[in-house]
């Protein structure tokens, strides 16, 4: 009786949980069909977005998460060979791991102040992509070092030693032996990392982007307009339904950005597991 | 040739690996001097209830108040509602549907911030002001309904992780006792998964207080404890909505933006806290996604 009793209780709570996501999913997807269509796609945003499409806001995105990969990539796989390679202490690799995590673990909107405070003020930059780019790039950083990390430490020590056995200096080592194994887990890692900066608006408001009229930059230091500051934007003058309508549109393509980023990363991951096992 | 190629790689993984460790410690020192005035000239009087920048008063403590309430409220809807269903997805369904439960678990997890802001704005902020004969529907309980939806996906997929990896034979000794499946989990697996779940959870708590642009949308934005404290069905304010929207408002060097700042350090610190507490909770785990 108790047995059942909690596996209703269960079953409840899964069904509950089922519903309110889908609802959720089921919201987006009806109300964005309704606003996407190839001119939405393809037109320039007029009227501060309440009108017109948001072809420039797509490209701004897509410029700023390829700017974040750009920097991001490099830096996170050396950080993850020194982890794998290098530190044999103990204690620095606890010290080391607990400064990613911490990085991992600070609010989005610090590193919006952050940038503020650092290249905007500091630095003089201005409000421009690129700061954001290196923004998004310092967000993701943990989460891709996490994942080379992973794949770069479950390479057996056997490939090591016999690498070594062949009078193979330590670099040579890693440019043969342990790149070609762990770039898998890097790439997985940069396409979770993107997934989540594409979507980010607290980092990028502030520093990145305009709220309406930027075009495409012609250097790296001007603003640009994204997707999230967009359907920000959009949601303030929520009582404007063509403004509203828009937001959806917005949303469900950010959505399906997301998506198709977070199933790169699913398929990647797949595709290294079998890979590492053959 | 070789001898150069190693000192280069050599060279180039110092680098990164100090600039990727570092990048932490110099936010923190960054936001510390930028705060360094209000510290100075405003000292204890940070701790107070008015926040109201041309009299000069700078009191964070209903911006604490906001946060506190926004995250408890959150928590306490997401966190039995996440392990009941883990334990559903872990333990009770078939093992066969795991991987697309978890797919579509992470894709749920990983819809922007800014999305659950649009539909706190355009729904959820709409049914309770119908709901409880409001104003405006724009209030803390608001904030934490919608913030309980959002970290609802974290919650299950890492306890489902969690309850995940208890070994097998730990479940069979159990069921060789004779005890029923309801037994099994709650005196058996749910113990061992336990620390792993206090991390999850104490993940989703940062994860939660440092929400930005969904609870700025939704919450009302009055830097005001409600009258009685317990009223959740008022505006208030989180530390993060607050910085979303005044920051760019303040101007720069002032003590306004100088005790703004104050508050972006003390999210930062009790989120780092966290986080390093989650992680000595969870040892085994290295997640990837949040």
């Amino acid at each position: 009786m108790r047995n059942k009793l909690f596996i209703s209780v269960c079953c409840f709570a899964a069904i509950l949980c089922t519903l309110i996501l889908s609802l959720l999913l089921f919201v987006i997807a009806l109300n964005g069909a309704k606003a996407v269509n190839l001119r939405f796609l393809l037109s320039d945003s007029r009227n501060f977005g309440a009108e017109g499409g948001i072809v420039y806001q797509i490209m701004g995105s897509i410029l700023l998460i390829s700017g974040a990969a750009f920097i991001s990539l490099p830096i996170a796989l050396g950080t993850a060979l020194c982890k794998s390679e290098y530190i044999k202490n103990t204690v620095l690799q606890q010290i080391s791991s607990m400064m990613i995590y911490g990085l991992n673990g600070v609010p989005s909107v610090i590193f919006g102040i952050f940038g503020l405070l650092f290249f905007v003020n500091f630095l003089n930059t201005g409000i421009s992509w690129f700061v954001g780019s290196i923004i998004l790039a310092v967000m993701i950083i943990p989460t891709i070092v996490l994942a080379a990390y992973q794949s770069m430490s479950s390479i057996p020590a056997i490939y090591r030693e016999s690498a070594y056995a062949l009078g193979m200096d330590k670099w040579k080592v890693i440019a043969k032996v342990i790149l070609p194994q762990g770039i898998h887990g890097a790439v997985t890692g940069l396409f979770i990392g993107l997934a989540r900066a594409i979507g980010e608006t607290a980092p990028v408001m502030f520093i990145a982007t305009a709220f309406s009229g930027a075009k495409l930059p012609d250097s790296l230091f001007q603003p640009v307009t994204a997707l999230p500051t967009h359907i920000l934007a959009l949601a303030q003058q929520a009582t404007n339904s063509q403004a509203l309508l828009n937001a959806w549109g917005t949303s469900l393509v950010l959505m399906l950005l997301v998506f198709s980023l977070s199933l790169s990363a699913l398929f990647t991951r797949v595709t290294l597991q079998s890979t590492g096992r053959r | 040739m070789s001898a150069y190629t190693g000192k280069i790689g050599n060279g180039y993984i110092i680098i990164s690996t100090f600039a990727s460790m570092g990048i932490i410690l110099l936010i923190l020192c960054v936001l510390f001097f930028n705060s360094f005035a209000a510290i100075r000239d405003v000292g204890w009087s940070l701790f107070t209830l008015t926040w109201n920048p041309p009299h000069a008063q700078f009191g964070i403590l209903p911006m604490f108040y906001g946060s506190l309430a926004v995250t408890v409220i959150s928590l306490v809807i997401a966190v039995p509602l996440g392990i009941f269903t883990a334990i559903f997805t872990s333990e009770i369904l078939h093992p066969g549907y795991r991987f697309s439960v978890k797919a579509f678990l992470e894709l749920l997890a990983g819809i922007p911030s800014i999305i659950y802001g649009l539909i706190g704005v355009a729904f959820f902020s709409v049914w309770v002001g119908e709901l409880f004969h409001l104003q405006s529907g724009r209030t803390i309980f608001t904030a934490a309904v919608l913030l309980s939806i959002m970290i609802l996906p974290t919650i299950i997929t890492l306890c489902d992780d969690a309850i995940h990896r208890v070994p097998q034979k730990y479940r069979e000794a159990a069921k060789g006792l004779g005890l029923c499946k309801h037994e099994v989990i709650i005196s058996s697996v749910l113990p061992i998964a336990k620390p792993d779940i206090i991390g999850a959870v104490v993940l989703a708590l940062g994860r939660a207080l440092g929400e930005t642009m969904a609870v700025m949308l939704v919450i009302g934005s009055i830097d005001k404890i409600p009258a009685p404290f317990y009223n959740l069905l008022a505006p208030g304010q989180t530390i993060t909505s607050k910085l979303g929207r005044e920051i760019t408002g303040s101007a720069f060097g002032s003590l306004h933006f100088s005790a703004m700042i104050f508050m972006g350090i003390m999210l930062l610190v009790i989120v780092l806290a966290l986080t390093l507490i989650a992680q000595y909770f969870s040892k085994s785990g290295q997640r990837l996604y949040e």
